[in-house]
């Protein structure tokens, strides 16, 4: 029998990411368990990162009224935590008369809600603000506090504050079994180890009705439904600073054009039911159909400049509201399911209402040595040539650039490897330095990543993979695979 | 640090311009190369097939740029490997960063741009389905198995059929893997034909035009592709999808000239070439910038790539010394059947000897003729036997030539 906590956390997404950081908080001992090898490898790793201003949701709901909240607390998670928040608002175009009703009605939802500063205003207003924007748009619902975070960064930086403050992250441990004896939850059973604890929270994503399961505790069931979204070149990244969403109708559900706050666009999401969680595909309808809606909002937009695309599942409930509660049928097992969007706008909100069910439990006793500050390292290509300078002279290695792209330096590799929350494939790499999601697609920088991180882990370069056992990069060694040709004859 | 010319680069267009710099010259001349190694591309390239027409010789890569290595090792050019070009600014200061020699400024009395090319990649193309390990670029490829010694997999099929895709299918065969086939989405192949013939032909390795992949499978590692026949209008025709198992796709298909220094410094880029608009000196657009080789346009031959690297060399040199300010000039564009041609601009008064032209034409034909006309009036004729997209085409323009043509802009078709 493995270690003892008080609190399992299954998912390190940003919601179980952001429950553990809370709950660091509390004298408590917290693991959070993934069964990938990295954070951030479910939906948190495929979204539009934006912190919606909280129109959209019907009144009432648990996600109005979390996604509102999300929003008043995210300046302070970025101010600790040190990522990046650009708050440029975000705007909903009618393109003809017949879409004005739409824009009236998510303003009175706005303002039922409690949205800060919603208004409707022309469309010259609009393109005064975006210069860029069709002119065959008339009106724009606008929302000034909607923001835009990397969502990577931000699950990064929840995980490392929460390392840093005792919470353990055990990854590449899929749990495969809930214990439960006399109605009371005792622990998980995971692919690493069994783990006995007093509370088991469910974020486990679009697996979370499987894990509800597990644990005799499934009290709603999760329908997967995927987006993709399409990446293009930094260098596009002046047409427009906020997102521009479309009427939410028939054909034109949600998404539209935007720019990440590491200055991408980013053009998406789609939506559409599949039948299976994995499935994460890309088809060329997908494609067309971003393609098409999205580029009417930004005219002679030049869609060659695409860099890369990819999907990711939404983990839709039936009601599609949040579904975060403390399971009626097992005593200390939470479930924290149907966290599709604004999932990252509300988490903030998810953590402090989860820190509030752990409460009702029992109370929980502050500790005085919690430090809710994480420094962000800010990227080599982000600083001045003066710091440049000093941090070669300091570490040759920072003028070693691998990625030539992003102008990732090998320094910055050999740092995600070993940092508190250790990069172990490349594209774990990837999330945590931009090494590879410039314009090659690390085609250059690729075998170089590879090189380093065979070095640094102490493995031949043929046992590095791209995303964990299973995705290895090579067949083998030529010499290697010439010998055994030899031996086979 | 202050040098005369400064030439990003360490391929043979670089290598090229370095030496004519000096012979032309200029006191002092700096290579900035970001590799380990100079050689550029050519590096990886060990099959034979270079210099024929520079040195009547079929060398390998390697042997072709150790030619210009020793060459650079008898001056006082000073090249400085593993130093990456940050940025280049309209004033011609680089920003350098390097592990032995930490974070550069040179500032350069003229810069010579030869960054070379990159591959076009999955996405470029919109290549649908998962994403797992084991898609490569087909020069990664030549990198992972003549440099690294790895095998990048053990069943392939390649996409497009450009030149490093076609040279990869028969390295890739020699190394043991098994290459399943070829599939190109236009009529006819993207590399030369003496590629198809030596590197699938003779290893019965089939080529499958106007076929593309249209189906990515496996969520870890790579477990097959999907393949379809496409029409005419270049989409898959409904019913003739099939599954290919295979661990490894290899994509060939498109090189585009590494430019963002460019860019960043607002030298003026060429819509078709992808590379900067350049005159007869390889002068860019930007005062004092000259660019040569797959920097400007994507050569199929390395002798042509040394020429302009030479060219850009020599002009950058008397750049530094105070001449060849820009004056007036004509335009050169390309007229039926011509994706590009090069120079895009000329300045007639300063040709003395003749100008190399390089062009490309858009469609395959037997028995043409290159036709360069000055206001309608032609100036010079040229018969080829066939003209293939794959295969540039490379003439002078003597400086005689040139007279006839006067003040008038020049067209140059393919009939
Ligand atoms: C295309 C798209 C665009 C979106 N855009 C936005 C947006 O702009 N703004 C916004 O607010 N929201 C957006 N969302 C929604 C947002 O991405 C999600 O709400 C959020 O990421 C959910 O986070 P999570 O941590 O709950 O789930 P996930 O990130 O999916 O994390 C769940 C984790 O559980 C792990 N897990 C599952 N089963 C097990 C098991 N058995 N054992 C161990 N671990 C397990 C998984 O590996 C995964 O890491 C978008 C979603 C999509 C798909
Ligand atoms: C994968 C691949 C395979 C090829 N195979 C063949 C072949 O088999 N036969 C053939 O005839 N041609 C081949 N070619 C074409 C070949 O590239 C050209 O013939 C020739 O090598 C181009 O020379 P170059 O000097 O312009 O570019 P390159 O050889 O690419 O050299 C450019 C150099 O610039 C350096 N550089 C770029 N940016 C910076 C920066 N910011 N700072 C410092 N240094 C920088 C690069 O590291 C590189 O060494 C191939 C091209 C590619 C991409």
């Amino acid at each position: 029998m493995g270690e003892e906590y008080d609190v399992v956390i299954v998912g390190a997404g940003i919601t179980g990411c952001g429950i553990a950081r809370e709950l660091a908080r509390y004298d408590l001992r917290i693991l959070v368990v993934d069964k990938e090898e990295d954070v951030c490898c479910g939906a948190s790793k495929a979204n539009n990162g934006m912190v919606h201003s909280g129109y959209e949701p019907k009144p009432g709901t648990l996600k109005a009224k979390l996604n509102v909240r999300g929003v008043e607390l995210y300046p302070r998670w970025a101010a600790e935590l040190d990522f990046k928040l650009v708050q440029t608002g975000s705007m909903v175009a009618a393109f003809s008369e017949e879409e004005l009703p739409a824009l009236e009605k998510f303003l009175e939802r706005g303002k039922v809600n409690g949205v800060p500063g919603i208004e409707i205003i022309s469309g010259d207003e609009a393109r005064k603000k975006e210069p860029n924007l069709s002119p065959e748009i008339i009106a724009v619902l606008w929302t000034p506090s909607a923001g835009y975070v990397e969502v990577q960064q931000v699950v990064l930086a929840l995980a490392e504050n929460a390392v840093a403050n005792g919470v353990r992250f055990l990854l590449g441990a899929e749990v495969t079994d809930v214990l439960v004896e006399g109605g009371r939850v005792q622990g998980v059973v995971t692919t690493r180890g069994t783990f006995r604890s007093r509370y088991v929270i469910n974020a486990a994503g679009v697996y979370a009705d499987k894990v509800a399961e597990m644990a005799g505790a499934r009290e709603f069931t999760i329908h997967p439904r995927r987006g993709t979204l399409i990446v293009f070149d930094k260098r596009e990244g002046k047409h427009l600073s906020c997102f521009i969403g479309a009427v939410p109708g028939e054909y034109t559900k949600g998404g539209g054009p935007m720019t990440t706050p590491d200055g991408n666009p980013l053009w998406g999401p789609s939506a559409i039911e599949v039948a299976d969680k994995e499935d994460t595909a890309v088809s060329a309808e997908d494609l067309r159909q971003v393609i098409e809606k999205d580029g009417r909002f930004i005219p002679n937009f030049p869609t060659d400049t695409v860099i890369t695309y990819f999907s990711g599942n939404r983990p839709a409930t039936y009601t599609e509201d949040f579904f975060i509660e403390p399971s009626a049928k097992v005593h200390g097992f939470v479930n924290v399911a149907g966290i599709q969007s604004p999932g990252v706008a509300s988490s903030p909100a998810i953590a402090e209402m989860v820190v509030g069910i752990m409460k009702e439990y029992e109370p929980l006793h502050e500790r005085p040595d919690f430090n809710p500050y994480r420094k962000r390292f800010v990227p080599f290509r982000e600083r001045s040539r003066e710091e440049q300078a000093a941090l070669i002279a300091a570490d040759p290695r920072f003028g070693h650039i691998i990625c030539r792209c992003e102008h990732v330096t090998e320094a910055e590799i050999v740092r995600a490897i070993h940092s508190a929350i250790p990069a172990r494939n490349v594209d774990a790499v990837k999330r945590r330095t931009r090494a590879g999601m410039g314009r090659c697609q690390g085609g250059f920088c690729g075998p170089r990543v590879a090189a380093i991180l065979a070095r640094e882990l102490g493995v031949p370069v043929t046992a590095v993979t791209k995303k964990g056992p299973g995705s290895e990069l090579f067949a083998g060694r030529i010499e290697d695979l010439r010998l055994e040709k030899g031996a086979a004859k | 640090m202050n040098v005369d010319v400064a030439v990003v680069g360490g391929g043979p267009a670089g290598l090229a311009a370095a030496l004519a710099a000096k012979e032309a010259g200029a006191p002092r001349v700096l290579v900035l190369e970001r590799d380990f190694e100079l050689g550029g591309i050519l590096q990886q390239c060990v099959h034979d097939g270079f210099g024929l027409l520079r040195f009547g010789e079929r060398l390998p890569g390697p042997a072709y740029m150790q030619r210009y290595i020793d060459a650079l090792a008898q001056t006082d050019v000073q090249v400085l490997t593993d130093s990456m070009v940050l940025e280049l600014t309209p004033e011609r200061i680089l920003y350098v960063a390097s592990p032995a020699a930490g974070l550069l400024a040179v500032q350069a009395g003229a810069v010579v741009l030869a960054m070379g090319c990159r591959e076009r990649t999955r996405n470029q193309i919109w290549l649908p389905g998962t994403r797992p390990a084991g898609i490569f670029t087909a020069g990664a490829v030549q990198r992972y198995i003549n440099m690294e010694g790895i095998l990048p997999g053990r069943r392939v099929v390649i996409l497009g059929s450009g030149d490093v895709g076609l040279i990869m299918a028969r390295r890739l065969t020699l190394e043991g893997a098994e290459v399943e086939g070829v599939y190109e989405v236009m009529p006819q192949p993207g590399g030369l034909t003496r590629n198809i013939v030596q590197c699938l032909e003779d290893y019965n390795i089939p080529l499958h035009l106007s076929h593309t992949v249209v189906d990515i499978h496996g969520e870890k590692r790579l477990t097959g592709v999907t393949v379809a026949q496409v029409g005419p209008d270049r989409r898959p025709v409904p019913g003739t999808e099939r599954y290919i198992p295979c661990d490894t796709l290899v994509l060939s298909v498109g090189l585009i000239p590494e430019n963002e220094l460019s860019r960043g410094a607002g030298v003026e880029l060429h819509p078709v070439t992808g590379g900067p608009v350049v005159d007869e000196s390889m002068a860019t657009g930007l005062p004092g910038v000259f660019a040569a080789g797959n920097a400007v346009a994507v050569f199929d031959l390395v002798d042509y790539v040394s020429a302009t690297g030479e060219v850009a060399g020599r002009s950058a040199a008397r750049y530094a010394a105070g001449e060849l300010r820009d004056g007036p000039a004509l335009a050169v564009q390309p007229g039926a059947n011509v994706s590009f041609v090069l120079p895009q601009r000329l300045h007639p008064e300063r040709v003395h000897a003749g100008v190399a032209f390089y062009l490309r034409v858009k469609e395959s034909k037997e028995r043409a003729q290159v036709v360069v006309r000055a206001g309608g009036e032609v100036v010079k004729t040229l018969l080829q036997v066939v003209v293939r997209p794959p295969e540039m085409i490379s003439f002078t323009l003597t400086a005689s030539e040139l007279a006839r043509a006067g003040a008038a802009d020049l067209v140059v078709s393919v009939e």
